[in-house]
């Protein structure tokens, strides 16, 4: 028995723990980067990561020019950016305190603390010193949090939709990543080979990807191969295609359907988008262009949202 | 030498047990025989030392979110709960007595309930005046001839006492019988304590608390409409912002019982439902920690956002049980307070074991004028207000303030009542700006669970204590905190 209600606020304190990990996760590794790299570089590199994040307008509204040090303001520190890795944290935690009850002690405690260890921090310091620190307190915040919770909830239906939070979130985020990604290759290829494969080194260290890339393929640092990756691997825990997976995983363990069949809509379009990462390659969608692609995978993704919501959350008016 | 530097490095250095009755000391330096363990332990720590045990206890306190919202400054922000070390600590005959005394006033006031709301044998009687029962804001008629499960309505009572400094007796302050909140600070007070404390519990038989979410649930259970095992149960709260919302989600957990808002519910021909995730599953018992007035929006203020339409409609039907009940207020308005003794006699024919503290009723008009006649050295007190708020205090008030109560008696004399002001005892709590000892105000608040048998009271309470110097002040909404309290398992 779990009331709507608990069930809403799992799902999405799974999200924002996400969103804040991978937005931690792209403002590190290419902070990093653009160390390495000329001024002329630096200016591109920063604001499509406010892009990444799918905030450009609110961005545009609170902040004249895209410098290393807005964007890091702007998306790990803003109260006025719902998105801000610290909006997320706190997100986490006001979803936590309305279901604390069902909560773990254990959990609780840990996203309490992390909550305080986050809004410890001073923002002039950080920004002074780079986001690295401040990045991996997100990093390892959110690693313990889904360790605590896969050791100490029961993995129950309320753990399938911390489950189903979780995936979903990460698979849109990955197809805005390497969206924009490759969009920026598109669009500038006069920065050259070198400045290409950094930039493509950069996203795959920020998906934790880089030395599993260099296993899988063995050769340099190729477009199409890291959105092979990224897109379709069936293995590795940041691929769309793993986490649609994982979403149509614990969607039938909530509603008990079986393979082959679906109780509602977000289960039938997660069927769908599932069937055509398992047996599209990845020349098929670049034949059909890897934008477009990536643009529905992120439309079906919020509408898979969408319909979870109103199948498991929202009541209609009763009398 | 030596001596002069114990002295310096002293917690106690300079404490005044001043002209109260201290829990701790007899005499100056003399600690009484139940606290003289507990004064030795302490006596050896260094300030030092004892602050780094107050930063644990903290931290402890921060880290598991125990805390409370304020709203003064228009964000709610939270805040701890301050938290003193020194135990309050009860030898186990001075217990039984207030044990007695609680046991007989929330017998008395379940009776008085019932009878209010059924035959009202006690208005017929004339021992207490009808036109002051109708007059109370939270007496409901809705709950005229309703047959509650098994004739409960205090499920849950608290009830405030204070000891008289001149006297050395316990006194009855206040009931609360409508949804009295602390007790989970009473439980966690507990376990940080065991655990910045641990040797001292050692030193005593500190009599154990934490079965009180297990004895609670057990009346909850008793109280369900439908017969089973294994009855639907949940604990309603307002919300996240509700200032004690830790305590709902604290006894949710603990009870093993889902904690719902209103709008997980829904009522449909007088069956109250919750929206699961599976559809809609029948509610049996609704532990609610709402207002009667937010309760149903079809029943009281229709404003009311936190409540659920029809939820009245199904309890009057017997479909849901609710603890506390409905209407309860009318037993602790502060002037019916002045009854309860009253209340004792007649429906127990029993003397009360804790007497109340001297009341005047401005309703009386020869209470009325002795009131307006000795307002500066007098506590007003507005009937239907708690946590402190709606009152004055006379010694330590302004000329403004008492012309400005003078002219609220006059206009409304049954919304207030007098007392004389009570030298509250005083026990030593830590003051973090000297980093010593110092004599603060405590009152005391034992929860009671009545399941239509028998009382049963976890041992001690909820000490709460004024910590600004001089303060008579307890409520944690106005700068106090809250102390563990032992009650010794034997005599010392």
């Amino acid at each position: 028995m779990m009331l709507s209600r608990i069930a809403d606020s799992l799902f999405w304190m799974a999200r924002y723990m996400e969103r804040a990990e991978d937005t931690a996760r792209i403002l590190d590794v290419n902070y990093h980067m653009m160390i390495e790299e000329s001024p002329h570089a630096l200016r591109m590199r920063w604001d499509p990561l406010v892009a990444i994040t799918g905030e450009q307008e609110r961005f545009a509204a609170q902040c004249s020019e895209a410098t290393p040090r807005n964007v890091f303001e702007f998306l790990a520190f803003s109260a006025d950016n719902p998105s801000s890795i610290v909006q997320c944290i706190t997100s986490v935690r006001e979803n936590a305190r309305t279901i604390r009850d069902r909560l773990s002690r254990e959990l609780w405690e840990d996203i309490n603390s992390l909550y305080h260890n986050v809004t410890r921090f001073n923002p002039e310091e950080e920004i002074a010193v780079g986001p690295h620190r401040f990045c991996n307190a997100i990093r390892f915040g959110s690693h313990s949090f889904h360790g605590v919770a896969d050791d100490t909830l029961p993995h129950d239906e309320g753990w399938n939709f911390l489950q189903a939070g979780r995936a979903l979130e990460r698979a849109e985020m990955t197809a805005r990543i390497v969206d924009v990604e490759y969009h920026k290759l598109v669009e500038s290829p006069g920065t050259g080979d070198t400045a290409g494969n950094h930039q493509w080194m950069a996203v795959l260290k920020s998906v934790a990807a880089y030395e599993f890339y260099r296993r899988q393929y063995h050769v340099r640092i190729e477009p199409e191969r890291v959105a092979e990756l990224l897109v379709l691997h069936a293995q590795h825990p940041r691929s769309i295609r793993f986490n649609i997976a994982t979403v149509q995983q614990s969607l039938r363990a909530i509603s008990g359907s079986g393979p082959g069949f679906y109780a509602d809509e977000a289960e039938r379009l997660t069927g769908n988008l599932h069937a055509t990462l398992v047996y599209d390659r990845i020349e098929d969608i670049f034949a059909r262009g890897l934008h477009t692609f990536l643009d529905d995978v992120q439309k079906v993704c919020r509408s898979i949202g969408e319909n979870i919501a109103r199948t498991y959350f929202y009541y209609a008016v009763v009398a | 030498m030596q001596q002069a530097q114990i002295a310096e490095d002293d917690l106690f250095r300079d404490y005044d047990t001043g002209s109260f009755f201290d829990e701790m000391f007899a005499a100056p330096g003399q600690a009484r025989p139940h606290y003289a363990k507990t004064f030795q332990e302490l006596e050896r720590l260094a300030p030092a030392q004892f602050q780094e045990l107050r930063e644990l206890a903290d931290f402890s306190f921060l880290l598991q979110g125990i805390t409370f919202t304020v709203y003064s400054d228009g964000r709610g922000t939270e805040r701890l709960f301050p938290f003193d070390l020194v135990p309050r600590i009860l030898p186990n005959s001075e217990w039984n007595v207030i044990e007695r005394g609680l046991a007989q006033r929330v017998r008395a006031l379940n009776l008085f309930l019932q009878d209010v709301y059924g035959q009202q044998r006690i208005l017929k009687d004339r021992v207490v005046p009808r036109s002051l029962i109708y007059s109370c804001r939270h007496f409901c008629r809705q709950m005229i001839g309703v047959e509650v499960p098994r004739g409960i309505y205090t499920h849950v009572a608290g009830i405030d006492l204070v000891r008289d400094s001149k006297t050395g007796q316990y006194l009855v302050l206040e009931d609360n019988v409508r949804t009295p909140s602390g007790i989970s600070y009473v439980l966690e007070n507990r376990q940080v304590m065991t655990r910045t404390l641990p040797h001292a519990f050692q030193l005593h038989g500190v009599l154990p608390i934490d079965h009180y979410p297990a004895e609670l649930c057990q009346i909850l259970r008793m109280i369900s409409p439908r017969g089973g095992d294994r009855p639907v149960m949940v604990l309603l709260t307002p919300g996240i912002h509700n200032s004690a919302y830790f305590e709902h989600t604290f006894l949710a957990q603990q009870m093993g019982i889902e904690l719902v808002e209103g709008r997980d519910l829904v009522v449909d021909c007088d069956i109250v439902y919750m929206k699961t995730i599976h559809g809609l599953t029948r509610v049996d018992v609704i532990y609610r920690r709402i207002d009667d007035d937010f309760l149903d929006p079809l029943a009281f203020r229709a404003d009311s956002i936190l409540g659920i339409p029809g939820l009245m409609g199904a309890y009057r039907a017997g479909n849901v049980a609710l603890a506390n009940a409905v209407g309860n207020g009318v037993a602790d308005d502060k002037a019916i307070y002045a009854y309860v003794p009253a209340f004792i006699r007649y429906y127990l024919g029993e003397d009360p074991v804790l007497s109340n503290v001297e009341t005047w009723l401005c309703s009386k008009p020869e209470h009325l004028s002795y009131v307006l006649d000795h307002l500066p050295e007098l506590v007003v007190k507005a009937v239907g207000e708690s946590g402190g708020y709606g009152m004055l205090i006379g010694p330590s008030a302004s000329l403004a303030a008492i012309d400005d109560f003078r002219e609220r008696l006059r206009a409304d004399p049954r919304n207030y009542i007098a007392q004389p002001v009570i030298g509250l005892s005083r026990c030593p709590a830590h003051d973090p700006r000297t980093g010593r000892m110092a004599g603060r105000h405590i009152d005391l608040r034992p929860y009671c669970l009545y399941d239509g048998d028998k009382v049963v009271i976890v041992p001690g309470g909820l000490t709460r204590v004024a910590l600004k110097p001089g303060s008579l002040v307890v409520n944690s909404s106005q700068g106090g905190g809250s102390k563990d309290t032992w009650v010794l398992r034997g005599e010392v």
